[in-house]
């Protein structure tokens, strides 16, 4: 029955919640792992089989011992949140680093990891520098990469753009004129989940930085509103604009979700040309058409806007998963030797196999061994080469900002805001 | 109700320490309960509803983000969301869902109800069926008419005559239909199954006496049925109004308050606030503004209605 439940039940979560944290408060000064292990704190996936043999791996030489624990579902971040400041806080969490660990910095509760570079410079050295760094905040590292890499590309299904004499695109030109050929062959000529919204972000992210270069979000996100009013912004809400306006991504994409399958097989089918997601998508394809997956689906980077001050080769996207250390861990040394492991043979060579793409220094020495070596190198050397790696945006603001900055991003697609309105959006957002 | 106490022993010889029937007490209290038996339940909803619902008062005048200690913050919560455009709107769209959800589900589930109540033929598995979306989770319920409603590949691409370009959750007219489409189809079996049993309990006399008379099938409906179906219609349009003031997933699900803030009800934008943006202050301020709402909505619709007085529906039969 409806009725009732709900509320009382949402109520409770928060009452839940203040408890947790008088909780907290009484048990001042109680360590997370007062029984004597380390608690390594993880995205309950399939990823899990490889953290669970490094956490054996680890277990086998040190005297503390570490305890991989998961939290399964989409409910990752709420559910950290609320357990972080209680006695069952983890030592070692897995995050996305940038926007998604700043409130637990400014909460005074993690670690900043200089001290342990500094005793061990490789823990910084063999990680690729644009991926480390989307885990500093204020100057201090508080993030070691772990699982892998995550760049959006633009995907394509080949036959689609064969029939229609089509080549995957190089330049914003290039791609206009095959929306226009696509479209005259009766297909979509983009595919777009936008009913989840961060699939739409994904054009702003590239556009913005192809245009303006990185410069103009981090300005931005450091709380200089103006960058949204620059003739940059401007001119990269226009592409959008004329983009949208042509068609490339029909006139149902705000009903149309990735998360359920509904987007890729509009590619899988033919029934649409292009579609940027991330690179987890061929892993997707290969489990829901995987014939289509082995044959038909080209990738490449995204179009060169030119003229842009953005680099190239710059790239967007996830830019690794990381792990922070809490602060009132029991047993610094032992966390400093476990995130060690992180860039370990045993660790990359684990990672490439189940298809993540680590993105430590020796990566390359192992890309043969991954499950598909083409698109592995592929995306190796793109993140390798990239001057700058945009970390989504609504991952590198703080938690606050995700919804309005995917409304806003809905808004301007669908019509509801203009340039103006969108600009005066994100000038709204909150950046602490 | 018949209670243990009727079947107990005559007071002739009163056991010691049985307060609850001292020795020589009047006949009056046979048969009632005492104040023990609703312990349990009252503790329950102290400690669950109660408590949380006073902590969530104090929450409400305080700024916490989940993370170290909430800080007070005196009305400042209260007075950003009375300023909240999306607050305001998202007022609107609940009382519009929920309107809609009364109007809608009302007259189909009363006939329905109707119709089960009586002994057609197939009526029974007829019933079982209908009953079926009931016994679905909501979550379930919205996952499976998102899959439908794919423009694509669900059942807008097979009837475009009806459906267009099939972009349902892109507008917020459509969006909102479907919002009270899905809840109609989930929770009018619940109501019919109400009415049923109501217009099972109407006395059989009450036809007869009217068929004497000379009355059609639509006269007897809405001189006897109806009037007699009164009460259960109180109830379910209570059940309605509180439903509606609290759905919550079939929004997280379907829509996830879009396009833009559309669809966002008040429920929503408290998980939004609470548990997306992490601004638990905000957040307990909209649900305690929903608990005041929905409680002040429950005694308008009693107190109008005349249910609390409980006049009887058996009025004319004895």
């Amino acid at each position: 029955m409806k009725t009732r439940a709900h509320l009382p039940r949402l109520v409770a979560c928060g009452a839940a919640l203040t408890l947790a944290l008088s909780l907290s408060a009484c048990g001042n000064g109680d360590a997370s792992s007062s029984d004597g292990k380390i608690h390594v704190l993880v995205y309950g996936d399939a990823s899990n089989k490889v953290e669970k043999q490094i956490v054996d791996t680890f277990n086998k030489t040190s005297d503390v011992k570490a305890v991989l624990d998961t939290i399964p579902g989409a409910d990752y971040q709420q559910k950290l949140q609320t357990i972080i400041s209680t006695p069952q806080a983890p030592d070692i969490f897995f995050n996305w680093g940038g926007g998604s660990i700043q409130p637990f910095v400014k909460a005074d509760l993690l670690l900043p990891l200089d001290d342990f570079i500094k005793k061990n410079p490789d823990l910084d050295n063999r990680f690729l520098p644009s991926v480390f760094n989307s885990a500093v905040v204020d100057g201090k590292p508080y993030g070691v990469p772990m699982r892998g890499t995550q760049p959006i590309l633009l995907f394509h299904n080949k036959k689609v753009l064969d029939k229609a004499g089509v080549k995957a695109p190089q330049t914003w030109d290039e791609l206009l004129d095959a929306v226009k050929k696509l479209k005259a062959e009766g297909v979509t000529p983009i595919a777009l989940g936008g009913g989840d919204r961060w699939p739409t972000l994904m054009w702003f992210e590239y556009l913005y930085d192809r245009i303006a270069g990185p410069g103009l979000f981090q300005k931005a996100l450091g709380g200089d509103t103006k960058a949204w009013e620059s003739d940059d912004s401007k001119k990269a809400l226009s592409m959008i604009r004329e983009l949208v306006d042509a068609g490339a991504f029909g006139k149902n994409y705000d009903s149309v979700k990735y998360t359920n399958g509904a987007s890729p097989a509009l590619l899988a089918s033919g029934k649409a040309g292009f579609e940027l997601m991330g690179s987890w998508y061929y892993a997707q394809q290969q489990e829901d058409a995987k014939a289509f997956a082995e044959k038909d689906l080209g990738y490449t980077t995204f179009p060169i806007v030119p003229g842009g001050k953005g680099d190239a080769t710059n790239v967007v996207g996830n830019t690794n998963n990381f792990y922070s250390v809490l602060k009132k861990t029991e047993h610094p040394e032992a966390v400093a030797e476990f995130l060690k492991l992180m860039y370990s043979d045993e660790f990359v060579k684990a990672q490439l196999a189940i298809g993540n793409l680590p993105t430590t220094t020796n990566t390359s020495q192992f890309l043969d061994s991954s499950a598909n070596p083409d698109y592995s190198r592929f995306q190796y050397d793109l993140v390798a080469k990239a001057p700058a790696f945009q970390l989504s945006w609504d991952q590198a603001y703080p938690p606050a900002a995700g919804t309005p900055i995917q409304q806003a991003v809905q808004q301007f697609f669908n019509g509801q805001l203009d340039a103006d309105g969108f600009i005066k959006a994100m000038q709204a957002l909150p950046t602490e | 109700m018949t209670t243990q106490i009727t079947s107990a022993p005559p007071a002739a010889e009163p056991r010691k320490g049985d307060r609850r029937r001292p020795a020589g007490s009047p006949a009056a209290n046979v048969g009632r309960p005492g104040f023990g038996w609703a312990l349990p339940a009252a503790i329950f909803f102290t400690l669950f509803a109660i408590v949380p619902l006073i902590m969530v008062a104090v929450l409400s005048f305080m700024s916490w983000n989940g993370l170290g200690s909430p800080r007070f913050v005196g009305t400042e919560n209260w007075s950003r969301l009375l300023d909240d455009p999306v607050m305001l709107k998202s007022i609107w769209i609940t009382l519009l869902l929920t309107v809609l959800g009364i109007v809608v589900q009302t007259p189909l589930s009363i006939l329905l109800g109707v119709w089960a109540a009586g002994h057609q033929r197939n009526r029974a598995v007829l019933s079982a069926i209908y009953f079926v979306p009931l016994l679905l989770s909501a979550t379930a319920v919205s996952v499976l008419w998102r899959a439908l409603l794919d423009p694509n590949f669900g059942i807008p691409a097979e009837a475009t005559w009806l459906f267009g370009d099939g972009n349902l959750f892109g507008e917020q007219t459509t969006a909102i239909g479907v919002l009270a489409f899905v809840s109609t189809w989930q929770f009018t079996p619940f109501h019919t199954l109400i009415y049923q049993g109501a217009a099972r309990a109407v006395p059989e006399v009450l036809y007869q006496a009217a068929e004497i008379d000379g009355a059609g099938r639509y006269r007897q409906f809405f001189h006897i049925t109806l009037p007699q179906l009164r009460n259960s219609m109180i109830t379910s349009m209570i059940l309605m109004t509180v439903g509606g003031l609290t759905t919550f997933e079939t929004v997280l699900i379907l829509t996830q308050g879009g396009p833009g803030t559309d669809t966002t009800i008040s429920a929503y934008y408290m998980y939004e606030k609470a548990f997306k943006s992490f601004d638990f202050g905000v957040g307990s301020a909209i649900a305690l503004t929903l608990v005041v709402a929905a409680t002040v909505i429950s005694l308008v619709v009693v107190r109008v209605s005349g249910y609390d007085k409980m006049r009887s529906s058996m009025e004319g039969v004895s």
